[in-house]
């Protein structure tokens, strides 16, 4: 087992895996700009390296000085959380060059999922359905018109470099496509560095359904089901449920299996989610994040399973110890990602916190680093609470979530708190009939 | 006049003692009923931070007011104080067993290499910012160093 870990992230995401490191026995090293030096899980950590300024280039994603922090420090694992270079090859593979181990997938795996044309080739190598699409990266406007035309419009172009719901364009009939493939290209040179683009039918009415996955350097790989992520706002996810209310477990095992046999054949080890677009009974698979992901606290409240923990004891070369079969889905969770924003604006909304209250109980979970007198600065993303609630069912789990909601307080900047309120109130929401685009058409609907 | 279920003069007059009295509540009982009239202290209670202890790295910790701030602090605030712009050990000498790059009270010039810091397998010329005269040396050949970590003071 690892001497020590040092991780390579912030806010609540580096306090969860200290908390993991914690439980392992494992003493870990916080690494953090200089606007974070009074941060929660640097004020816990056994050590901590203070790495750059507040720019996360010049810190979060300043390899030399995190490699750095590593070597004086005497780290021999780097647990890189999620965002920042979690999926960055290029800093697995310097991770591994300097002797230490980068706890996830491979370099390889990491490269494989990171460009989507290639993704989706493998998958579909291995049995895994996908959203009908082209197999390659478009260089050709006539042969994307055919195939356009072929797969029917409207159609979605995507950039093969993108991910996370960025660098997309719908292009509704032929007219549109020409300039929206120029206009995709332009903006996957600029924000991702590659401009090849590629094609899928676009779903009009989709749930996100995503799949979490663990597997050992044995190659034994298990699923903890399903969530569901439908709720999203410019395709960033506010709330996830597990199970998705759309599915039964009879379909959950049918993926799982589809899934997970595919996974056992590329080798892929540690963990990984994929994420699909289920419509009309079908899954079609979009893309794999290979990372520990925001919303794994769902999963881990219906299987019981500590994913950061099992994350850790896999890249020690640990078994998973259990099959598939070992795994009982109990119950049903629900999170909330509790932003810094402006509830109805979603202007972001830094500041300092003068008072907060996490609420409590059987069944509910808040991961946050926030504390009375902490500043959320305005240099990172607006997250600064997951507000999680368990329960035997999804009924029950909504009459748990209300009243967290209300109970949770943050005083001192604004929060999205008071979306979820509404949304946890909502005769759709309740009856768990939304897709991908009813948050969108919810918040418009009040504004 | 008042629909009211109680008289509001009352209340007016409970309330008028809170004031005169300075007190926060006040409860009446009578046959008819009860009033109770509170009010808000005029202060807010002050907040404590509430931050769980940490057990070590207590030069994370802000420094309570009143008590003095550490040597560490003070050099980071001082004027004068070269930081170190990166994560590394710090070398005082251009290689082992030669003499060190500058001495405590020597003048030295903006731009002139003042010590190494090595990360990543390269070595790092760090240099003085500006002129003048080194009045401190706050770290030791061999050490590690962190972002922002005060080096040197120069006056």
């Amino acid at each position: 087992m690892f001497q020590k870990i040092l991780i390579a992230n912030r806010g609540e995401v580096a306090l969860r895996v200290q908390r993991a490191c914690r439980e392992l026995g494992i003493p870990s090293v916080a690494v953090h700009s200089t606007a974070d030096a009074a941060a929660m899980h640097v004020r816990l950590a056994d050590e901590s390296v203070c790495i750059g300024p507040p720019p996360a280039r010049e810190s979060y994603l300043n390899t030399a000085a995190i490699l750095s922090a590593a070597t004086i420090t005497g780290a021999d694992a780097i647990h890189p959380g999620y965002g920042f270079l979690s999926e960055n090859a290029e800093f697995a593979e310097m991770v591994e060059a300097h002797g230490l181990t980068f706890i996830g997938p491979s370099p390889a795996h990491i490269r494989m999922m990171g460009d989507k044309i290639e993704a989706k080739r493998v998958m579909a190598a291995h049995g895994v359905p996908l959203v009908p699409g082209s197999t390659e990266a478009l260089t050709d406007a006539a042969k994307a018109r055919k195939l356009a035309s072929e797969l029917g419009y409207p159609v979605l172009i995507k950039a093969a470099a993108g991910g996370g719901g960025r660098g997309m364009q719908v292009a509704r009939n032929a007219g549109e496509l020409d300039e929206r493939l120029v206009l995709a290209r332009a903006e996957a040179l600029a924000g991702f560095g590659n401009d090849a683009v590629y094609l899928e039918k676009y779903l009009d009415r989709p749930r996100h359904i995503e799949l979490q996955i663990l597997a050992d350097e044995e190659g034994r790989v298990v699923h903890l089901g399903e969530r569901d992520c439908s709720l999203q706002r410019r395709h960033q996810k506010l709330l996830e449920e597990a199970g998705s209310p759309a599915l039964t477990p009879a379909e959950r095992d049918r993926l799982g299996a589809r899934v997970t046999a595919a996974l056992g054949k590329i080798g892929y080890r540690n963990a990984g989610t994929l994420e699909f677009l289920y419509q009309d009974g079908e899954f079609a698979f979009i893309e794999m994040n290979t990372r520990l992901q925001v919303e794994h606290p769902v999963s881990e409240m219906i299987t019981g399973i500590d994913v950061v923990r099992e994350q850790i004891r896999i890249a020690a070369g640990q078994k998973l110890g259990y099959g598939q079969a070992d795994i009982r889905f109990t119950g049903h969770a629900i999170e909330c990602r509790v932003n810094a924003e402006n509830p109805v604006s979603f202007a972001p909304s830094p500041g300092r916190v003068a008072a907060y209250h996490p609420p409590g109980g059987l069944g509910v979970r808040v991961d946050s680093a926030l504390y009375a007198g902490s500043v959320v600065t305005p240099y990172y993303d607006s997250l600064v609470a997951k507000l999680i609630v368990h329960a035997p069912e999804r009924t029950e789990a909504i009459a748990r979530l209300a009243p967290a909601i209300d109970e949770l307080a943050v005083i001192g900047i604004e929060t999205t708190l008071p979306l979820f309120h509404r949304i946890a109130e909502s005769a759709d929401f309740r009856a768990g009939r939304y897709n991908v685009h009813w948050l969108e058409r919810f918040v418009a609907g009040t504004a | 006049m008042s629909g009211l279920p109680f008289d509001p003069e009352v209340i007016r007059a409970l309330a008028a003692l809170l004031k005169e009295t300075g007190l926060t509540e006040i409860e009446v009982a009578e046959k008819e009923g009860r009033i109770r009239v509170a009010r808000q202290p005029a202060a807010p209670a002050s907040l404590t931070v509430a931050a769980p202890a940490a057990a070590t790295s207590s030069a994370a910790d802000p420094a309570p007011a009143g008590v003095p701030t550490s040597p560490i602090e003070d050099a980071a605030n001082h004027p004068g104080a070269v930081k170190s712009p990166m994560v590394g050990v710090v070398y005082l000498a251009p290689e082992p067993g030669a003499a060190p790059f500058v001495a405590l009270g020597q003048e030295v010039e903006a731009g002139q290499t003042l010590l190494l810091i090595e990360a990543m397998k390269t070595f790092n010329q760090i240099k003085a910012p500006k002129t003048g005269r080194l009045a401190r040396i706050l770290v030791q050949s061999g050490t590690p160093v962190e972002y922002g970590e005060p080096l040197m003071i120069l006056e």
